[in-house]
């Protein structure tokens, strides 16, 4: 079980400075996430859900506490986190956040681009993603605009499968889909949890979602909490 | 080199944004490059100007001593006049014969001067060869006659020495190397047959001269005869020296007149001005007018315009004490009339293109913060899935570069065409004369006719070389040329980093959790 264990966050916490004063998005969190699983955190909006996501992002810095990715505290100074992103985070959005001017197939090579592989190696890969996550190739030329929701979060899977991260995280990724799209978008998540060992960490309102869940956290006010499934 | 690739996608794929940045730079690059364009044509023409014009100088009897003497000659009466002449010493004709010329010992220290680079000097007198009429003075004397003139009184303006005019009466200048004369330099004349006479000739006083085709012809003359001359205020042995004819010239200037005027009256037909002149070593002419080691004037080519106060500087100090006689004048004016509209043209063009590179810059930042904050969420996407800010900047830096790039190119094109009518837009609208004023003098003025005309310069030629005044409008020729290129590329980098500034305060500022979850 332990050595399943590939996010470990210890006593994890995000202030922002508003008007108003402080927000607490999160607050003392601390939990683990493995590989090959699915891990759910369902809560209300404004709970810190995608605060929590982007801190093990590494796109939030979090005040104080620890996250262990794969053995390595990301928050020591000696981290480079870009390095990071491209090479253990795939990003998911809920608005898909592909580049507007780039094709689908380009979208999926970027990250390939700026890790620098070979671009026919890019090409490869990207094709065999794009079609791992059902895109139809007359799509490999089109332009985000030009796609559907679904089709924009295949895309938008594929790319951040691109660099074959351990962790995926998904940031409310049906939340502008139909239910049938969105249930097929779930399924791609969970089978690349079960089928490829990785690691998918999302966030999501949609509680229907537990159920192919491997683990699954509540979060409310910035303080999360385990549910039993 | 991916992060070529992707800057020039990124360029492509944002086309219509970039176009507008493209035109909005380009209407601003092409009025800086016209503007650059005519200030560097205005520069190198000013500096070709420089080579010839403007660095000028002779030394001559002063304005002001000339005008004196011939005051006090005018106000004597004609008794006055012959009772002086006949109560000469040789010693007082001496210093008559050279009042109004220049001691050589004062042309040469200043031609010692560091910026003198050139050094000529000039004497032009009238000598009497015993052997050939000019008919020109002959004609003269008979208008003179018909008018119930005396000729004797026509003496020519600063005429001292040479004021006994006779029918056998010929013009000599002489200098230190014939191909050297200004005549023969500015074209007006041109040697056809023999040789010049040289330096050579000059330092060994060879009695050699160069004379007028027509004269030559009309008197049976050619290479290799001499004629008998008159020295000057001496009597018995010595009082002539044979000449050889060494060279014939022609004369460019009245060839295509009396061409062009062929129908006209038979005496102005035969009218040959110029035929009149010799052109004689300098030390024989002296030895012809008994003035040795006197001059009528010096005349120096010095490096630049730029160096004209250094010169007369220097002048004054050379001619200590005799600076009311002796006179240092430049073709400063020339140069002035020439090279002041184009210096004008070039300094309201680079205020312009000051100007217009101002707006450029404001263009590129203006765009670039509408163009950074349209496309935040991308970089956001770029930074979020692994790419570094040098990655994004750089990708940035390359599209800039190509907006600016193609700016520019069509700028150069653009300039190309239109740089020519800015040029002429901006020279102020004045004609100026390039060449000296016309000089009337007439035929009897031509032995003093030198010194007659002041404002005259030895290096314009003779007076009759220029027989109207040359109004020509200055022009600046605004032709493309390699430094705008590189001057171009200066721009064209300077735009992109300007630009560039913005993007890159905003790419290291960005932090993508901001933009991602944006709807
Ligand atoms: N950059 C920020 N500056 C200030 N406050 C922020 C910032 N980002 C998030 N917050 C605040 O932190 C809290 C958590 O926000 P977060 O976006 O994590 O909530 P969420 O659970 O993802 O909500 P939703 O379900 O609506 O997406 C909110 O109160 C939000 O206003
Ligand atoms: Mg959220």
């Amino acid at each position: 079980m332990s050595e399943q264990v590939i996010i470990n966050a210890t006593d994890v916490n995000k202030t922002f400075q508003v008007k108003a004063g402080e927000v607490n998005a999160i607050n003392s969190v601390s939990f683990t996430a493995n590989r090959g699983e699915v891990t759910t955190i369902v809560g209300p909006s404004g709970s810190g859900k995608t605060t929590l996501l982007y801190v093990v992002g590494s796109l939030e810095k979090p005040e104080s506490g620890s996250i262990e990715v794969a053995g390595r505290d990301i928050l020591d100074s000696g981290t480079n986190l870009v390095r990071y992103r491209r090479e253990n985070i795939g990003f998911v959005f809920q608005f898909f956040n592909l580049v507007p001017t780039l094709t689908a197939l380009e979208n999926v090579m970027l990250p390939m681009d700026l890790a620098g592989i070979r671009p026919d190696e890019q090409r490869r890969r990207a094709t065999e993603l794009l079609d791992r996550m059902g895109v139809k190739d007359r799509l490999l030329k089109a332009k985000p605009t030009k796609m559907s929701g679904g089709e924009n979060q295949r895309v938008a899977i594929a790319r951040a499968l691109a660099n074959d991260p351990d962790i995926i995280l998904a940031d409310e990724p049906t939340g502008n889909l139909d239910t049938a799209t969105g249930s097929t978008v779930i399924d791609i998540l969970s089978s690349l949890a079960r089928e490829n060992d990785k690691c998918v960490l999302m966030v999501t309102h949609d509680e229907s979602i537990l159920a192919v869940s491997d683990r699954a956290f509540h979060m409310v006010d910035g303080q999360l909490s385990e549910i039993i499934l | 080199m991916r992060v070529f690739q992707r800057g020039f996608r990124s360029f492509r794929r944002n086309l219509v944004r970039n176009l507008i940045v493209v035109v909005l730079l380009f209407v601003c690059l092409t009025f800086s490059m016209s503007m650059l364009a005519v200030k560097l044509a205005a520069d190198s023409q000013v500096q070709t100007i420089k080579q010839t014009v403007g660095n000028y100088a002779e030394i001559k009897i002063s304005s002001a001593y000339q005008m004196k003497q011939f005051e006090a000659e005018r106000t004597k009466t004609a008794a006055e006049r012959s009772a002086e002449a006949r109560s000469l010493t040789t010693a007082q004709e001496q210093a008559d014969r050279v009042a109004s010329l220049v001691p050589e010992k004062l042309t040469d220290a200043f031609a010692k001067d560091q910026y003198v680079k050139t050094y000529d000097k000039v004497l032009s007198t009238s000598v009497t060869l015993s052997d050939i009429t000019n008919t020109n003075i002959q004609q003269l004397f008979q208008i003179r006659e018909n008018n119930g003139q005396s000729a004797g009184g026509a003496g020519g303006g600063g005429g001292l020495g040479t004021g006994g005019m006779t029918s056998n009466s010929f013009f000599f200048s002489g200098n230190t190397n014939g191909a050297s004369a200004s005549d023969f330099t500015t074209g007006a004349k041109k040697l056809i047959k023999g040789r010049y006479f040289t330096y050579a000739d000059y330092t060994n006083s060879n009695p050699v001269v160069m004379i007028e085709k027509n004269l030559a012809s009309q008197n049976s003359l050619k290479i290799g005869d001499t004629i008998e001359a008159t020295v000057s205020g001496v009597s018995g042995v010595g009082s002539t020296m044979e000449l050889k004819i060494i060279g014939i010239y022609k004369t460019v200037e009245s060839e295509s007149q009396s061409k062009s005027s062929s129908s006209s009256s038979s005496s102005q037909a035969d009218f040959n001005p110029a035929g009149s002149t010799f052109y004689a070593p300098l030390s024989v002419v002296q030895k012809l007018n008994n003035t040795a080691g006197y001059v009528t004037l010096g005349s120096y080519y010095f490096d630049s315009v730029d160096n004209t106060a250094a010169i007369k500087a220097a002048y004054k100090k050379d001619a200590t004490g005799t600076t009311s006689k002796y006179q240092l004048s430049t073709d400063l004016s020339d140069y002035s009339s020439i090279a002041d509209p184009l210096l004008k043209a070039r300094n309201t063009s680079v205020i312009g293109l000051s100007g217009a590179l101002g707006a450029c810059a404001l263009i590129i930042l203006l765009a670039m913060v509408i163009i950074i904050s349209n496309r935040t969420r991308e970089l956001g996407i770029l930074k979020a899935i692994g790419s570094t800010d040098r990655q994004v900047i750089s990708q940035f830096a390359v599209e800039i570069l190509c907006v600016c790039m193609v700016a520019i190119i069509l700028a150069m094109g653009a300039t190309a065409l239109i740089g020519q009518s800015m040029g002429n837009w901006l020279l102020p609208k004045t004609t100026t004369k390039t060449t000296t004023q016309s000089s009337s003098s007439t035929p009897g003025g031509a032995p003093g006719g030198m010194m007659g005309n002041q404002n005259q310069l030895y290096k314009e030629g003779s007076s009759f070389t220029t027989s109207s005044s040359t109004q020509k409008a200055v022009k600046l020729n605004v032709v493309y040329r390699g430094t705008l290129f590189l001057y171009g590329i200066l721009i064209l980098v300077g735009i992109s980093l300007v630009g560039m500034a913005i993007p890159v305060f905003w790419i290291i500022r960005l932090r993508p959790a901001r933009v991602l979850s944006m709807e």
